[in-house]
């Protein structure tokens, strides 16, 4: 081992004991592990590292290493980060907590239940709804430049989920669609391509949709790739409200 | 997944009217009812800053224009008063809220209305 060294205080739960005769009533606890400090390593590399040397019982989801895959967030020193873009150089020489991310039930560790915003994304419909597809022959849906770069930027989520650890709102409703499923909605509504924004009407104006938001903007400020879901759910909340006003003052229109 | 029916959109609209209405107007209105007037009207002892202002607020534009600005910035605060509560943590059974929030808005509003409305002109 180098001589300098970085502690990472782990947060462990393995309901089923982890192999070990505890018992599975065992609640979680923290754990310390000193590891080598390199200027270049990230805190998942710490944690491979524990996980190779140290403790092999320690999970945790990863497998991009460069931000692509959104499968390694995780809680570092209370905010939600990428593990493999949180470098230990901004943390030495301080103890660096490890934690799940935070208002999602835990499975193991550092791993945490996906299914609850997985059942809100599906509710959002997001992928691209045609009132009629057309045969194939008659080739793609084209697009212009600008068409793309309406909603480029909301494609760009990697459903890493940092930003609903980051929002309170995801903590005390725990029915709010949330940032990334809001802006992913409102990604395909902006797309020239689609044609389903009434059938996502229901779910996206609802107190559980973009309603939900106080506009608290913490989503933003954690989102590794810019995507700005709180200035998508805002743009939700212009649309409807236009056609709020639209149904109240033409109420036999279509919507 | 089920999802309530919201009337949001409504008090948002209300909301974001205040918002933009205020954003635009207060300061203007701060600095020219605090500091031009009262400067210009030192500068002209003839005319008192009391007159001066009430002059021009009983212009009937400049009435509607006020009462526009003040009842929209009022359902602003109401609004963004009750989300405040909700994210300190009163997020169930909010009717009471939401009744003190808005109804003070409508107060708010309503008086402005009536002192707008009740201002004797003044022969300019
Ligand atoms: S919006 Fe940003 S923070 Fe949220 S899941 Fe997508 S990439 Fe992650
Ligand atoms: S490991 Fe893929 S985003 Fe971090």
């Amino acid at each position: 081992m180098p001589d300098t060294t970085i502690t990472l205080d782990v947060f462990r739960f393995q309901p089923d004991g982890g192999g070990h005769a505890r018992r599975s009533t065992d609640g979680p606890t923290f754990k310390a592990y000193r590891v080598p400090y390199h200027e270049h390593w990230v805190v998942l590399d710490a944690l491979n590292w524990i996980k190779d040397e140290l403790d092999g019982t320690l999970s945790y989801r990863w497998s991009c290493r460069m931000g692509v895959c959104g499968s390694c967030g995780m809680m570092v020193n209370g905010v939600p980060k990428l593990t493999c873009a949180a470098f230990l150089k901004d943390y030495y020489p301080g103890t660096i907590r490890v934690e799940p991310l935070t208002y999602f039930a835990v499975e193991r560790d550092l791993i945490v239940d996906m299914d609850g915003f997985l059942g809100k994304l599906k509710s959002v419909k997001p992928w691209l709804i045609r009132e009629n597809e057309k045969p194939v022959d008659e080739g793609e849906y084209l697009q212009s430049p600008n068409e793309l770069a309406s909603f480029k930027q909301y494609s760009m989520c990697i459903n890493c989920l940092l930003c609903y650890a980051a929002c309170p709102v995801v903590g005390a409703e725990e029915d709010f669609i949330g940032p990334a499923a809001l802006a992913i909605a409102q990604r395909y509504n902006l797309d020239s391509r689609d044609q389903g924004a009434a059938e996502r009407a229901d779910a996206l104006s609802a107190d559980e949709g973009a309603w939900g938001c106080t506009f608290v903007g913490e989503c933003s400020e954690v989102c590794p790739k810019n995507v700005d879901p709180a200035g998508a759910i805002q743009r939700v909340k212009v649309d409807n409200v236009k056609d709020w006003y639209r149904k109240l003052l033409m109420p036999w229109g279509h919507r | 997944m089920t999802f309530k029916k919201s009337n949001e959109a409504f008090w948002w609209s209300l909301f974001s009217a205040g918002g933009v209405l205020s954003a635009m107007f207060l300061p203007a209105f701060v600095v020219i009812s605090g500091y031009v007037l009262p400067n210009q009207s030192s500068a002209d002892p003839g005319r008192a800053p009391y007159e001066h202002i009430h002059g021009i607020v009983s212009w009937w534009p400049v009435r509607v224009l006020l009462f526009g600005v003040i009842a929209f910035t009022f359902f602003h605060v109401a609004h963004r008063i009750r989300h405040v509560v909700n994210d300190l943590g009163w997020r169930h059974h909010t009717a009471p809220l939401s009744l003190v929030c808005y109804g003070g808005a409508f107060a708010g509003a309503g008086t402005a209305a009536w002192l707008l409305l009740t201002l004797p002109s003044v022969a300019q």
